[in-house]
């Protein structure tokens, strides 16, 4: 994962959602068929696909995506 | 798993996770629902985990919609922690199985209240299986700082106490299933005791609580419980600690797919699609060698290295075989040699007689166990094929979609543990039936070969002196009758499953009646074969189903059995009786069942179902060569 479109394509793939770059800065809640537990997996992928740790609470604390990632990706 | 073989897999056949993801992206998941089925059926947990988050996003309704045949199940999903991780993995696992999973999650740790109130959203979801997850912290949560075994022991002892409530709420207000499991025990927990005498307390009352929980089902039919100790056994971690406190998720990802898979096993057996038979290839399945090349004495079946894993699952084959799977032999073989060994080899476990049949000769698998289907008259989605060879295992595979092939290797000693990784032939609870059917079926194929004796029909059907006895069913038949209406999809009219509790409801209402048809002819006993439900209703009678066994039907029980019926409701004074048939996939046999005997179609708003209607004047006599014995009057309780 090394960019803002492999994780919006992590996304779309994992989780069946269909988001675009248009949502990176879109509210959490406002994106369709969003669901809290869905960080749960996100970790546990990115973790197995980078090897790296990440913080959950972090996870938990971002409220766009493109905070998400920043959270995942240690940036 | 076993790479598939390249000469009989299409290019996506080799990456059926690659085909989902292609399915997705083109939008094609749901017009293509019934062939998800297959593609999910062997994923590793990882790539079914990821299919299931796929299939969790598309709408169940717009499933049946598309594919009406599908079989849906209700599942709710209750507990004390977050479960929504089990919907995608319970997808998937339901998926596996060719049904299609409709989700009911509750609010977070409502279990208490979920259960307790019969008007709560939980019962209004109507579940088949209402699954409430139990976990650990549901222990600790509530201990006090600095704690004690004995602060776990009364936390526990009044949870227990507290499910047993729920369980016999639950048992007076659903007819589903609830789902209980048992609780790990963790080390983070253990390992804060520091003295080894309280740890040792501790794993006592810890067991003890579980050894109780595994009680629940014994004490309430409605209820199931799943042991995670042999799912964690095999090396699943049982919580994941961020997890747990970030999320509240207690058990971790991996448990619940464990869970989900003994699930979906059981939902798959409660929708009537247990498997019923195993078919076994021999040479190196059953024993180790080629018998037409090393001969009765060159193969491998016991005290040898290699022997010694034959001799494993040998007898692991004969375990599973008596409990009413009927087991079957396909080999490419030489059939007199394949006898003799199976008779005459003195360090054999399995036996000829083990076997429903043993088909050994040179013509595709493929075709032996469409025949031997046929035969046994049980439908080719209720088998279970074993085979070492790739190539075998992935014809069968490509020609007969709806067997479950299960493939072996080179390694014996893993045989075992391939053929229980799926709980393929799982059901709630054995009946005597069970036990004996094996011999029952071989029966069945004695009675064939006698048929072939005879110039007709009718001079055979004279000669096998059927005895036919309907009558209110007892409580000692409430299983056989549940199970009967759980595992036949032939002979089954409206195909209403009926659970234990049901039956038993049934046969306590003074409106209806449950009778049970058991039957008997020259060759023995055919036992409880058979099961008529019916309602009186003022001056009519409904016949709300009508069920028998696939092993006894068109020898005239049927007819006998309706004629006696309809004769009955016409002596108390009925003027019509009605009955229903409702399409399946399975059941087109009997779709002029009621018409045959002089029913006739009502006009009727439900597309699905069709009603007849028998207005009592003209009862078609019983025919002469079934010798029929009945009994309406209910036992007193």
């Amino acid at each position: 994962m090394n960019s803002m479109d492999d994780f919006l394509g992590l996304i779309r793939d994992g989780l069946g959602l269909s988001v675009t770059a248009d949502d990176a800065d879109r509210a959490l809640n406002e994106i369709s068929g969003w669901d809290s537990v869905y960080l749960l997996w996100l970790l546990t992928a990115i973790e197995k696909e980078t090897g790296h740790t990440i913080s959950l609470p972090e996870l938990l604390e971002a409220s766009s995506l493109k905070e998400l990632y920043v959270a995942a990706a240690g940036t | 798993m076993p790479a598939f073989p390249a000469t009989s897999g299409t290019s996506n056949g080799d990456h059926p996770d690659q085909e989902i993801l292609a399915l997705h992206r083109a939008g094609q998941l749901i017009s293509q629902y019934p062939r998800v089925g297959h593609l999910v059926a062997d994923l590793p947990g990882p790539e079914l985990f990821k299919a299931g988050q796929l299939l969790a996003r598309l709408a169940p309704d717009e499933i049946l919609r598309q594919h009406p045949t599908v079989p849906a199940v209700t599942v709710a999903i209750t507990g004390h922690g977050t479960l929504s991780a089990l919907v995608p993995v319970l997808t998937a696992e339901l998926a596996r199985h060719g049904m299609l999973l409709r989700p009911h999650v509750a609010d977070f740790d409502s279990y208490v209240f979920d259960l307790s109130d019969p008007g709560s959203a939980l019962y209004a979801a109507e579940a088949d299986l209402v699954l409430c997850v139990l976990d650990p912290m549901m222990v600790f949560d509530e201990v006090p700082v600095p704690w004690r075994p004995t602060d776990v022991e009364r936390v526990l002892g009044e949870k227990l106490n507290l499910i047993g409530q729920l369980a016999a709420r639950f048992e007076a207000a659903s007819r589903g299933t609830l789902v209980l499991n048992t609780i790990p025990l963790l080390h983070r927990h253990t390992a804060q005791l520091v003295d080894h005498q309280s740890r040792a307390r501790l794993g006592a009352v810890w067991r003890e609580a579980n050894a109780r929980l595994l009680g629940v089902a014994d004490q309430h039919a409605g209820a199931v419980v799943i042991d995670l100790d042999p799912i964690l056994a095999e090396g699943v971690r049982a919580s994941d600690p961020r997890m747990s406190i970030y999320a509240k998720a207690h058990l971790s990802q991996d448990l619940l797919a464990g869970y989900a898979r003994e699930v979906g096993n059981l939902a798959r057996h409660l929708a009537g699609r247990t498997k019923k038979c195993l078919a076994l290839d021999l040479d190196d399945t059953v024993w180790g060698g080629v018998l037409g090349e090393v001969g009765m004495e060159g193969i491998e079946v016991a005290e040898s290295y290699r022997g010694e894993a034959f001799r494993a699952f040998q007898r692991v084959v004969k375990q599973i075989g008596s409990q009413g799977v009927l087991l079957a032999a396909v080999s490419k073989n030489d059939v007199e040699p394949v006898r003799k060994a199976l008779t005459d080899q003195p360090s054999m476990t399995l036996h000829e007689n083990d076997f429903v049949q043993v088909i050994a000769n040179w013509r595709p698998k493929h075709e032996n166990l469409a025949e031997l289907a046929e035969d046994l008259n049980v439908g080719i989605d209720s088998f279970v094929f074993a085979d070492d060879s790739p190539y075998e295992g992935g014809l069968v595979r490509r020609q007969l979609p709806d067997v479950t092939v299960i493939q072996l290797d080179n390694e014996p000693a893993l045989h075992v543990s391939k053929l229980l990784r799926d709980g393929w032939f799982d059901v709630r609870e054995l009946t005597a039936t069970d036990r004996t059917r094996a011999s029952k079926y071989r029966d069945e194929l004695v009675r064939q070969d006698f048929l072939h004796t005879f110039d007709s029909l009718d001079d055979y059907l004279h000669e096998l002196n059927i005895r036919v006895r309907l009558a209110v069913a007892g409580e000692q038949d409430i299983p056989r009758v549940s199970q009967l209406t759980l595992r036949t999809n032939q002979f089954n009219l409206t195909t209403r499953r009926l659970q234990q509790a049901d039956v038993r409801a049934l046969a306590d209402d003074p409106a209806w009646w449950v009778l049970a048809i058991h039957a008997s002819d020259r060759f023995g006993e055919n036992g409880l074969v058979g099961v008529v439900l019916a309602r009186r209703d003022g001056g009519a009678v409904h016949l709300d189903n009508f069920v028998l066994s696939c092993r006894v039907f068109s020898r005239g029980i049927e007819h006998a059995c309706l004629a006696s019926v309809l004769r009955h409701a016409r002596d108390t004074g009925a003027d019509a009786v009605f009955g229903s048939y409702r399409p399946t996939a399975k059941n087109s046999a009997v779709k002029h069942f009621y018409p045959r005997y002089g029913f006739v179609p009502v006009a009727d708003d439900d597309t699905t179902t069709t009603t007849f209607r028998h207005d009592l004047v003209d009862i078609i006599a019983s025919p002469e060569y079934v010798h029929l014995t009945e009994s309406f009057q209910r036992s007193p309780s």
